[in-house]
């Protein structure tokens, strides 16, 4: 798609939406625009922003577009307790949702086989509790009760991840074998505890069809896809998913390891400060749906952060590259003014072969505590040399190391590995 | 300035926003908001003392044991109990477990429940006897022919609930009371945890044994129980705990329990949350009259009436506001899910109500089949709120209707 013709269908959506729905006319005329002053970037860059609290605040009634209920043919219904319990409730079509993820999921070759006509692949989802919505948390539902109408089979996890006990495990094990699914949609953190758990108990993770792993949730650390990969082998073809409850798939991990941004669905820009940044700088991500029908969002403000870059990919899909920095309220703020993103940090600790799980924590000093749990292969050196280059990082704040065996949760069932006290508190 | 837009100025919670938008609270039956005098209280305690009761000699310790010791005259007072009468616990849970676990039943004791007890005035007594449950009607008023029936077993215990906490209903527990004595020596064991936050009790008029009920629910800090007992019952009662405080006397050969209430209050207790819970009494006690008579009768009537004009709820509980509380329980159409339109209500419109099975899933089941929403209103509640909650209900509702297409551009 041209520049030109996805600005004509972003004014399209703007017009829609400024017709269809309270909330967006409103703001519009809040800050004297009409859809007819859009006529080009910068025109609409006028727009202010929209986020997350417009949509929580003016669900249904606001945002949903005229002609439509929460019942109509194609809504899907989710409410999900958002990254570090910024809850959301929403809808999606599931046409749009399908045809986000194909856009996205098409940048990666080892998906395509997922796709045959006329057939629906089996999906398990194994990932924070709070973000389904079935109960799974307990585990004392049944299978039927945690399949989704799509036939998605939601698996039992505790809140707590590293406090799920044996028996929740066992099941979660013993599903995937009897639902013999040909995809896994996982959070990385909770499939990487779900391996260890199999290591342990003399398990494997198989299903007689092929199977292929889409990771989103939180971000995927590299101590986390080590340890899947190991576990599952390398014919096991992973895709890190960006992606957002209320927006679907806006990126996806191509066959090269290479995160590419969906620009064909969605129109986007990465901003700064108000304004676009360079390739090769880190800006936050703004969407604009095209063609969503039901809930047309115009400048979403995602809190999302990537780094744009220019330089092309040699898996051939023509969607932009971009890389991950991490969500902004778990940004390292630094006294020297510097950021550091969750991302950095996660190329500072890199596969760490002796690091089971881990966790940076920044406190509202700006003091950095890293925990991490430890497996059998540490050496004394291992946490000396990763202590040097967290302080090099992170300097001039201090930087401690904590061996533990345990790191909880947070409420969401979100275990991040990265958070700041003083970004959350800073949003 | 109105009675009624006093006491929310009293009520800092009240000014919150959430995504700029006022909230709205009525959750009542779950807990109820703090006024300034209560957080002052317990801010107090911490801020000028912080010490230690009963176990010290020195100032400070005095001066915490003292505030403790008359709050719990306070507490008393406002029940017509002696303080001795008074245990001080965690939650009514905690008062009702004590009492079940320390009466020293038979495992096939007969005991004489209700279908509309909270889990907290069953489980326990499932837990150490053979609990029949009194039926209700399907407006979840008690089937007095089937409770004179149970009687006739000659019952051991009869654990009566004052108020549903789904249906709102206020049973005569004095006519209970009386046609149990008139039957049976039973121990008569009472869940005030939702009544009493709504009307004064006289327990010696009452002729109750035992009595629970928790200070959250009427203004208080959490983590506050009470029981009544007669003193002479209290005498006798196991405690459910032992350890320290609740001693005279150890050796190696044995100890020597405390007096009561004492011997049941094992370890450091919730200090400032009771001297918190007598100030909770003094502001109730303080509003205790008929303007808030007549405000409760006005939020119930708000509630029932405006349930009662919606064809696509259905209400649980009494089509009338004879005997009830301000509460609503309402049953949605089956494909619209309790859970989502209690999130939406808040996120959306700001309204706090509760969803579920209000732990007291048999009583839900049988009458309502499935997950409900509870609406429940204090007196710093007003019935515009009732109103505008009921108008958020209808906006939601209508985007939850079943339509047949939509079709865009």
């Amino acid at each position: 798609m041209t520049d030109s013709i996805m600005f004509d269908a972003v004014r399209e959506e703007i017009a829609y939406a400024f017709d269809r729905t309270v909330f967006f006319r409103e703001h519009m005329e809040a800050n004297g625009l009409r859809p007819d002053d859009i006529r080009d970037a910068a025109d609409f860059r006028r727009i202010p922003p929209t986020s997350k609290v417009h949509y929580r605040r003016n669900f249904p009634a606001g945002v949903l577009a005229k002609g439509y209920t929460l019942n109509s043919p194609n809504v899907m219904r989710f409410q999900s307790s958002g990254t570090s319990g910024d809850r959301l409730n929403s809808a999606i079509l599931s046409f749009d949702l399908a045809r986000r993820q194909a856009t996205a999921i098409g940048v990666n070759r080892r998906f395509d086989e997922l796709w045959r006509p006329g057939s629906r692949p089996r999906i398990c989802r194994f990932a924070p509790p709070n973000c389904s919505d079935v109960e799974c948390a307990t585990g004392f539902s049944t299978l039927a009760d945690r399949t989704l109408p799509d036939g998605t089979l939601v698996l039992t996890v505790a809140h707590d991840l590293l406090a799920t006990p044996e028996w929740q495990i066992v099941k979660a094990l013993d599903e995937i074998e009897v639902y013999q699914p040909d995809m896994l949609v996982v959070d990385p953190t909770h499939f990487a505890f779900l391996t260890r758990w199999a290591r342990r108990l003399g398990r494997r993770i198989t299903s007689p069809r092929t199977l292929h792993m889409v990771c989103g949730y939180t971000l995927m650390t590299r101590v986390a896809r080590r340890q899947i990969e190991a576990f599952m082998g390398a014919d096991l073809p992973i895709g890190d998913m960006i992606g957002m409850s209320e927006l679907g798939y806006l990126g996806f991990e191509c066959h090269h390891g290479q995160r590419h941004i969906n620009n064909r669905d969605f129109y986007v820009e990465f901003v700064r400060d108000g304004t676009p940044v360079e390739d090769g700088e880190t800006g936050e991500l703004y969407v604009t749906t095209v063609d969503d029908g039901l809930v047309p969002r115009i400048r979403y403000a995602t809190g999302d952060y990537f780094t744009p870059l220019t330089s092309a990919c040699a898996c051939g899909s023509d969607l932009p590259l971009v890389r991950i920095e991490g969500r902004a309220t778990h940004m390292i703020r630094l006294a020297d003014g510097r950021t550091v993103t969750p991302g950095a940090v996660d190329a500072v600790i890199g596969d760490a072969p002796w690091i089971d799980v881990y966790k940076l924590e920044q406190d509202r000093s700006g003091a950095c505590t890293f925990r991490y749990v430890a497996n059998d292969t540490a050496q004394a050196a291992d946490a000396t040399a990763l202590e040097l280059r967290l302080t090099e990082a992170l300097a001039p704040n201090r930087v401690h190391l904590e061996a533990v065996d345990y790191i909880a949760t947070e409420r969401s069932g979100k275990f991040q590995p990265c958070i700041s006290h003083i970004s959350a508190e800073g949003a | 300035m109105t009675m009624r837009n006093t006491c929310r100025d009293d009520f800092p919670a009240l000014r919150r926003e959430i995504d700029g938008q006022p909230i709205s609270y009525l959750d009542n039956g779950a807990t109820t908001l703090k006024p300034r005098s209560v957080i002052q209280a317990v801010t107090d305690y911490y801020e000028t003392n912080g010490a230690n009761i009963h176990r010290g000699k020195h100032r400070l310790s005095e001066e915490a044991s003292d505030a403790y010791e008359a709050s719990r005259t306070v507490i008393a007072r406002h029940i017509s109990a002696a303080a001795n009468e008074v245990v001080l616990l965690r939650n009514t849970s905690e008062a009702l477990n004590l009492v079940a676990g320390g009466l020293g039943l038979d495992p096939d004791a007969s005991i004489v429940g209700c279908l509309d007890a909270h889990h907290s005035q069953m489980l326990p007594w499932r837990r150490v006897g053979r609990l029949d449950l009194t039926r209700v009607d399907s407006h979840g008023r008690l089937d007095r022919d089937h409770f004179r029936e149970l009687l006739r077993g000659r019952p051991k215990v009869v654990a009566l609930t004052h108020c549903s906490n789904v249906t709102g209903v206020i049973h005569p527990v004095a006519d209970l009371i009386a046609e149990v004595r008139a039957a049976c020596d039973a121990t008569i064991v009472l869940d005030a945890a939702q009544s009493l936050p709504h009307q004064r009790i006289n327990v010696r008029e009452l002729d109750v044994d035992f009595m629970a009920f928790s200070m959250h629910k009427m203004l208080g800090p959490t983590g506050v129980g009470c029981l009544f007992g007669r003193s002479e019952l209290l005498a006798e009662l196991r405690p459910l705990s032992v350890g320290g405080g609740m001693v005279d006397w150890v050796d190696l050969d044995g100890s020597v329990d405390r007096r009561i209430p004492f011997k049941f209050e094992t370890g450091t207790p919730a200090i400032a949350s009771i001297i918190g819970s007598a100030a909770a009494i003094r502001y109730l006690e303080a509003l205790d009259g008929p303007q808030t008579h007549q405000h409760a009768q006005d939020l119930c009537a708000a509630l029932v009436d405006g349930a009662l004009a919606r064809p696509r709820v259905n209400l649980i509980g009494p089509p009338d506001q004879t005997d009830r509380i301000a509460l609503a329980t309402l049953r949605l159409e089956s494909a619209v899910p309790a859970g989502e339109v209690a999130r939406l209500l808040s996120d959306s419109y700001g309204y706090m109500v509760r969803s579920g099975h209000m732990c007291a899933q048999p009583l839900v089941t049988e009458l309502a089949g499935g997950e409900t929403l509870r609406v429940s209103a204090y007196l710093y509640n007003e019935v515009s709120e009732i109103e505008g909650f009921y108008q958020a209900l209808d906006e939601l509702l209508s985007w939850m209707a079943p339509v047949a297409v939509a079709a865009r551009r």
